[in-house]
């Protein structure tokens, strides 16, 4: 019977029965791992080549590639500051450090997509053990400015005295080997296959995907994010239960970072380019937008911001007159979410969802869940 | 070791400049103090609003921004990009000193309105809320500046008088002054007028006085009698308004482009938390080590010049980790 209720139509109101097992399927970590499975292969064809959606879209499958490397950042990111409360305005010092790392190894050390994906994710961690030791020790906006002071250091270094390194504003090449030297990244698919994912670069990035994905869900249900989430809620009080807050802070920079740094090595690995404008403090102001627009503390909700940053960014700003406006809608959208609804789009789609329920006296029920930082991965197929 | 790095870098200066002449270390001062008086004007009034109404506002920059716009409109006709082009050359025209004056009363009634429509509603929200939302403001307030006046730069028409070295009317260029430009030590002196005029504010007036009590303890302040909102409106409003004529004389030592308005409030901010928030004296110095610093690195390594109060910030902060003056009362 409940196998039977995985497929994910949460508007099906059939029965109650029915109802309550969604509501106990929907948290499973096998669920989120079929539902993200599930996304990754529809995404691309339902976003870019499905007939059914729109013609606005149609043929933009690299951008698909784009929002799932973003969606990586924007979910480490979030990692951070929806589960541990701590804002971070200088993320792109990952993202970018990771994408020299990634390049860099490419062009002097060894060049090999999985490698240096992995260079690139633990230059960023090591890159964060050594920012956590000045950033931990302070708290809230502090915090926030100094994290954007490292990055715009960082930025500043890497565009001028380290020139010669970085090559500045012309940036690095990084070129497309095989993947463990035997599979070809632009190989594209034929068939059902090549329908659903063209190529081995869209399957590269989509397996990352689901693996951060699972990271992550597994550690927002493991007894350590629950410390994480006590930190976040109140920090003297988690070190006075006996915690120790700066261990769990630092682990929680360092994941972060990491899942940044994977985001950034990927990017370099898709655009086969490193450059110093991914170190710029506008990288981190986009990653903020995306992970607030969509919902704090949420799986799903950074992901949806990512979609609708990037809808904006590379479809909308191809609209005669309104293109122009796609940064301002964006812009006043985000303070709107932040002033008025700071539990953002995700948070929106979950009170429908319970507001539909409403009859069946559901509605406090799921509330009390959606509140307590849970997700209802419900409709995730649905809404894209 | 970062002090030593810092000895040395001021032990070349030293050494270059004793092979110069007394105007080109002259010139230099004034290169660091230009820089140090422009960021102080804009983080004094983000330090004041930080310090006490503790209220973190990014949305500061949008007055910067606003500031160099409305100067420029103001001071010249200008061809515009954007929604503008169309409407030929926009602008009255008026010079370079009516800008400077009326600049900051435009940018003071913004800052009113600011207060009483942003910041209010946020002033009993968590830090990051205030944050984030005035960040959200800055960012959608700099791109209807590039729809409307479009995406390329420009600078400000600098009349004559202001161009070239310092010249009195009896005594003429005064002794050793002759590398120090006339805009540069104008900034300087507005600043420090400026700078004293807050300071006296704190100090002498009975709003300056209501102000510091209801940083103290505003509840208390309230149930003593003294309707502390007004005179936080008015501090604020004065912040912005500096932070307008910042944006007039920022123009014309920079360019005038629509993402001025983060570019200033990033080093601002470092500044103000540098400092140590809610201390004057500790931004006073911050901005003065800033400027230092900057004009330290354009004569020494060319290429750290921008990287330079970044690295000043970082090195500060782990050494004191809330900044100079940690402790200050607001006023001091």
């Amino acid at each position: 019977m409940s196998t039977d209720n995985a497929q994910p139509d949460v508007e099906d109101e059939s029965s109650l029965i029915s109802v309550d097992a969604w509501d106990r399927i929907k948290h499973t970590e096998r669920f989120v791992f079929l539902i993200s499975v599930a996304f990754v292969l529809t995404f691309s064809y339902l976003f870019s080549r499905a007939p059914v959606i729109s013609d606005v879209t149609q043929g933009y499958h690299g951008l698909t590639v784009t929002i799932l490397i973003w969606s990586i950042f924007a979910l480490g990111f979030n990692l951070l500051l929806g589960q541990t409360g701590l804002l971070s305005f200088g993320h792109a010092m990952f993202f970018g450090t990771a994408s020299y790392a990634t390049a860099l190894f490419s062009i002097h050390v060894f060049n090999e997509p999985l490698t240096i994906v992995i260079v690139g994710m633990l230059s960023a961690i090591a890159l964060g053990a050594v920012a956590a030791v000045i950033l931990l020790r302070l708290h809230t906006v502090y915090f926030a400015i100094v994290a954007l002071a490292i990055g715009q250091f960082l930025y500043f270094l890497a565009s001028n005295p380290l020139e010669g390194i970085t090559q500045g504003i012309n940036g690095l090449e990084v070129d497309r080997t095989p993947l463990l030297g035997v599979v070809d990244l632009d190989h594209e698919y034929g068939g059902i296959l090549g329908a659903l994912v063209v190529d081995n670069l869209y399957l590269f990035v989509g397996v990352f995907f689901v693996a951060v994905v699972m990271f992550i869900t597994r550690i927002r249900k493991s007894p350590y994010g629950l410390i994480f989430k006590a930190i976040r809620e109140n920090e003297t009080r988690a070190s006075f239960v006996g915690l120790d807050v700066w261990r769990y802070k630092f682990a929680a920079f360092l994941l972060s970072a990491g899942i940044a740094g994977i985001a950034g090595a990927l990017l370099a690995v898709n655009t086969q380019f490193a450059g110093v404008e991914r170190l710029y403090w506008s990288i981190s102001g986009d990653v903020v937008v995306m992970a607030v627009l969509g919902g704090l503390g949420t799986l799903a909700g950074p992901v949806i911001g990512t979609f609708v940053w990037f809808y904006f960014k590379g479809i909308v700003n191809g609209f005669p007159t309104l293109g122009d406006y796609w940064l301002l809608m964006l812009a006043v959208s985000f303070t709107a979410v932040v002033w008025a609804y700071p539990e953002g789009i995700w948070g929106m789609i979950t009170d429908l969802t319970a507001a539909l329920r409403e009859p069946k006296t559901l509605a406090a029920k799921v509330k009390s869940r959606v509140t307590g930082g849970s997700s209802t991965e419900g409709s995730n197929g649905g809404d894209r | 070791m970062n002090n030593r790095a810092i000895h040395e870098t001021t032990n070349s200066v030293r050494s270059e400049v004793a092979g110069m002449t007394l105007d080109a270390a002259v010139g230099f001062v004034f290169i660091a103090l230009s820089v140090a008086s422009l960021y102080l004007l804009v983080a004094i009034g983000l330090s004041i609003v930080f310090g006490s109404l503790k209220y973190v506002n990014m949305a500061h920059g949008v007055l910067y921004l606003g500031g160099a716009y409305i100067g420029l409109l103001i001071a010249s006709r200008e061809q515009f990009g954007g929604l503008l082009s169309d409407y030929g050359t926009i602008g009255l025209g008026w010079g370079f000193v009516p800008a400077l004056i009326l600049t900051p009363i435009v940018i003071f009634v913004v800052g009113v309105a600011m207060e009483r429509f942003l910041a209010k509603p946020f002033y009993d929200r968590d830090l990051l809320d205030q944050l984030l939302v005035t960040f959200g403001v800055l960012i959608a307030a700099q791109e209807l500046v590039a729809i409307v006046f479009g995406r390329t730069g420009t600078i400000y028409p600098r009349p004559e008088w202001l161009a070239g070295a310092i010249s009195l009317p009896v005594i003429g260029t005064p002794p050793g002054m002759s590398a120090a430009s006339t805009i540069r030590v104008l900034v300087v002196t507005l600043t420090l007028v400026l700078i004293g005029v807050i300071f006296a504010f704190f100090k002498y007036t009975d709003y300056g006085l209501a102000v510091r009590a209801g940083t103290e303890d505003s509840e208390m302040a309230e149930m003593l009698g003294i309707r502390v909102g007004r005179p936080f409106l008015l501090i604020f409003a004065i912040g912005a308004a500096y932070a307008g004529l910042a944006g007039v004389l920022g123009g014309s030592l920079f360019n005038v482009t629509n993402s001025i308005g983060m570019e200033i409030i990033i080093p601002s901010l470092v500044i103000v938390i540098m400092g140590g928030v809610g201390s004057l004296r500790g931004t006073v110095v911050g901005s003065l080590l800033a400027g230092l610093v900057f004009a330290v690195a354009t004569v020494v390594e060319p290429s750290m010049t921008n990287a330079s109060i970044y690295l000043l910030a970082i090195v500060v902060l782990t050494i004191r980790p809330s900044g100079i003056f940690p402790s200050a009362k607001i006023g001091q």
